[in-house]
């Protein structure tokens, strides 16, 4: 495989793809430089805001009130997605956060615990599975989520303590409906207060002995996660989840094996990713091109592509929402499925059209446009999107018309699609190469091949 | 297998049967003794938790009156079904098809540790999973994964723009559309066509995305055909909802391969002012679902239907303090058609005095009612569908 395809598979998996002016620079690099690149800002975790409580204990079941913290939760999403799309961002760290939001996969509808949430997975998302597993414990959105406040002394709630195990450490298999008792009573107590901090309750915890996974203890939460890290199949569970996210949805007994050795040692997650993405197997063609995009991952590589300054954040959600993936919002504590279960025929259908509409969004004539009906106008029109296509003509600037497709194809796509270079070049008018690009952009982010990375 | 194998055998597969439905368009007179090829499903979801208590009211409980001081539906209000229980004055459209022994009504539906949010109830009554587990896949997408191979991609359809997950299965899934005309028009755009005719390529990777846009196609291009077959003589009322059971009882009349119809209808989450809202949407139901029987009737299908309808959980006995009532547990589902066993009410009404933290107790896991279904009416594996046995109703 070219170098170039390489740091494109990189990209697409460590990242969100690569916008026009990074692709001409990046195709140039040595794999070495990229990766260098690539994990060059670990620390620089830049936090998002975090929006200040607007709901209180009063104002609880006021419909008006939990709309505005849905805003907040929404503003949230949206600026996060920016992240993602912008080439001034830490791609590595965006695509590990988003990872993680769906390995710790919590419904938040209250601003304030949404952004603390997001901020606990930026400042651990690259750092160590321990740290990020005892801070999301302490997270307020998780606790609420999953009724740890609830969990008491004298009436423990099994709930957190149950989906710690089963799928954020070791897995379903590893443990006893006993331990998940007495992990439970190990985190009674630990709460979150009216402003929506932590807080560990003294009198609901249970001072008294566990016996957590054969070991007998004074056990406190963070005890129940030490036992639980200690079991090396912990790092297996989470090195099959990272492979079969980053690498190829059918998992590989020899490649995670060799991951949990890595990552066993000290649960740096860091070293672990830096181990996968620098392995010679990483980049073997059965890989590329054979994961579906997720609609945020989607959603993002268009915005990055086509540059886009500005869209319509509700127009977003809403497609976020048609694709079956809002930020914030995963369908359960298991987090999104993924694969094939992102494609049915009306969500295939959204997909091959959005990166085309993004593409019209800044034509000035769409009423012209007569194979556009009624509501694709409407649609196109509500994203409201500024798209930059100087970039692109960039890339094309050196080349003869003729060969645009295949500046454009390689650039946009990762699998191969020179048997559709007749029908798309049939679909693109005559016209300014300018617009060529643009319409010849428009198409080929419609073929079915767009929604791999 | 390759991708070229694979369309070989897709087309080979589609045009098999869409071959029949092609013919009845030309023959518009075959219609008239209705569908013959087979046993069809409706399942209408009630979004949003519809309150079961007001919907199916022990009138002569003096404990409904004290837990419902103000929404309580008064005795000489009720359409009275039995000496205890009556419904819900906005049904009266269905108290014609209740007498006629086409209605039977489970209570007191539900699962253990019921949950409150309305996402998880959902996921749970779709996913047909224990509330303790994550499923991801549907009751009725497992039932095209087990028992329909061969089947073309609309042999379940859901009438909305989204696919539910109880459609979706591991292998395969059901078909979404809100109207024929518009995803024919959206599947016949020349591009798409173009390039899902285009040479085929040996990469597998992509295949499932090119199997699911020819099936697409050719589904819209089918579902287009059939939906002009048959107008409806039925005066169906002027919702989205009515109109959604007209489209449906309309493929079903022109004898659609389609043996699972799915459609909702929501806005049942009665927080607050849940007198005329449910007043409301009770009637828009009624409605609805009094023209689609009368309408398969007519058209000799009634005996072939069943219908389902469930709301993903009850609500609280109590009112709150603002006329309204919040999520609860255990509800009452419908079953409708011509073939009922038991017919009426199949069991009685919720236990007042029974209460658990103001909320009802279920008799009936509702995955019972699921197993009836699939082994009763679709003729299926209930126990490999649900992944475990439940005991069959008998009124199915």
């Amino acid at each position: 495989m070219e170098n170039a395809q390489k740091i494109q598979h990189l990209y697409a998996r460590a990242g969100f793809g690569l916008s026009p002016t990074e692709w001409n620079r990046r195709r140039e690099q040595s794999l070495n430089e990229a990766l260098q690149d690539l994990f060059s800002k670990p620390n620089d975790v830049r936090e998002l805001p975090v929006p200040a409580l607007v709901i209180s204990e009063t104002t609880a079941n006021n419909n008006g009130v939990q709309q505005k913290e849905r805003q907040l939760v929404a503003a949230i999403g949206i600026d996060w997605l920016n992240r993602m799309a912008a080439p001034l961002e830490d791609a590595l760290l965006e695509r590990m956060c988003l990872f993680w939001h769906g390995h710790f996969a919590c419904d938040i509808r209250i601003g304030l615990p949404a952004g603390q949430y997001l901020n606990t997975l930026r400042r651990h998302a690259l750092g160590n599975f321990r740290d990020l597993v005892t801070a999301i414990a302490r997270e307020p959105a998780m606790i609420r989520y999953l009724n740890n406040q609830q969990n008491r002394k004298e009436r423990p709630n099994e709930n957190f303590a149950r989906e710690l195990m089963e799928l954020f450490t070791i897995g379903r298999g590893h443990y006893s409906e006993q331990d998940v008792k007495e992990a439970a009573r190990a985190f009674t107590g630990w709460s979150s207060d009216r402003t929506g901090q932590f807080i560990f309750r003294r009198l609901l915890h249970d001072f008294d002995s566990k016996i957590f996974m054969g070991r007998t203890g004074y056990f406190d939460g963070d005890d129940v996660i030490h036992i639980l890290l200690e079991q090396k199949q912990t790092a297996r569970f989470i090195c099959q989840k990272i492979y079969r996210y980053f690498v190829n949805e059918q998992p590989d007994e020899q490649r995670v094996e060799a991951m949990t050795e890595v990552f066993f040692a000290d649960y740096d997650i860091a070293r672990l990713m830096r181990f996968v993405l620098e392995s010679d197997w990483f980049y073997e063609d059965r890989h590329i091109g054979s994961k579906i995009k997720s609609p945020v991952e989607l959603t993002a590589g268009i915005l990055r592509q086509l540059g886009v300054r500005h869209c319509n954040p509700a127009a977003l959600i809403g497609i976020h929402r048609a694709m079956g993936q809002v930020l914030f919002h995963p369908p359960n504590v298991a987090g999104w499925p993924g694969g094939k279960s992102w494609i049915d025929n009306s969500t295939l259908m959204m997909r091959l059209q959005l990166g085309a509409a993004f593409c019209m969004a800044s034509d000035f004539d769409l009423a012209l446009k007569t194979e556009l009906d009624e509501q694709d106008r409407r649609f196109v029109r509500r994203l409201e999107a500024e798209t930059d296509f100087a970039p692109l003509a960039d890339l094309c600037r050196q080349v003869p018309e003729k060969e645009y497709f295949d500046v454009l194809s390689s650039f946009l796509l990762l699998p191969d699609v020179s048997r559709h270079r007749s029908t798309v070049e049939a679909y693109v008018p005559a016209g300014a190469p300018q617009e060529r690009i643009r319409q010849l952009t428009a198409r080929l982010m419609s073929l079915p091949e767009y929604q791999m990375c | 297998m390759h991708r070229r194998n694979f369309i070989k055998s897709s087309v080979l597969a589609s045009t098999a049967c869409m071959v029949p439905a092609f013919l009845s368009h030309t023959q518009p007179g075959r219609n008239l003794w209705g569908s013959r090829s087979g046993k069809v499903l409706v399942v209408i979801q009630l979004s949003g938790g519809n309150d079961g208590l007001n919907t199916v009211i022990p009138y002569e409980d003096a404990a409904y009156y004290q837990l419902r001081p103000t929404l309580g539906i008064a005795k000489n209000e009720v359409l009275k079904i039995s000496e205890l229980i009556g419904l819900h004055p906005a049904l009266a459209p269905l108290e014609k098809l209740y007498r006629e022994g086409g209605v039977s009504i489970v209570n007191n539906v539900g699962y253990p540790n019921p949950d409150r949010s309305h996402f998880r109830s959902m996921d749970i009554w779709h996913t047909a999973s224990d509330s303790s587990a994550y499923w991801n896949t549907g009751w009725l997408g497992r039932y095209l994964d087990h028992e329909c191979a061969g089947k073309p991609a609309y042999h379940a359809l859901e009438v909305d723009d989204g696919l539910s997950l109880a459609l979706k299965g591991e292998h395969r899934s059901g078909f979404a559309m809100s109207s024929a005309q518009r995803i024919q028009r959206a599947a016949r755009q020349g591009f798409l066509q173009a390039i899902d005719q285009a040479p085929s390529t040996e990469d597998h990777k992509v295949a499932y995305l090119y199997k699911t846009l020819r099936e697409t196609r050719q589904s819209a291009e089918y579902l287009y055909q059939q939906s002009k077959v048959h107008k409806s003589s039925v005066a169906y009322p002027d919702s989205k909802f009515a109109t959604d059971l007209r489209q449906i009882a309309e493929l079903m009349t022109a004898d659609t391969d389609t043996r699972i119809y799915y459609v909702s209808l929501g806005g049942f989450d009665t927080h607050a002012g849940q007198l005329n809202r449910q007043a409301r949407l009770l009637k828009e139901y009624a409605e609805g679902v009094a023209a689609f029987a009368e309408d398969l009737q007519r058209n000799r299908l009634w005996e072939d239907t069943l219908v389902m309808t469930f709301s993903e959980f009850g609500r609280r006995a109590r009112q709150n303090a603002g006329g309204g009532t919040d999520h609860g547990t255990a509800n009452n589902v419908f079953l409708m058609g011509g073939q009922l066993r038991q017919t009426g009410l199949y069991n009685p009404g919720p236990d007042l005095s029974r209460l658990q933290d103001d909320d009802l107790m279920f008799d009936i896991d509702f995955r019972r009612i699921y197993a009836t279904v699939l082994d009763r009416w679709l003729e299926a594996d209930a126990a490999q569908i649900l992944q475990g046995r439940f005991e069959l109703l008998g009124c199915v």
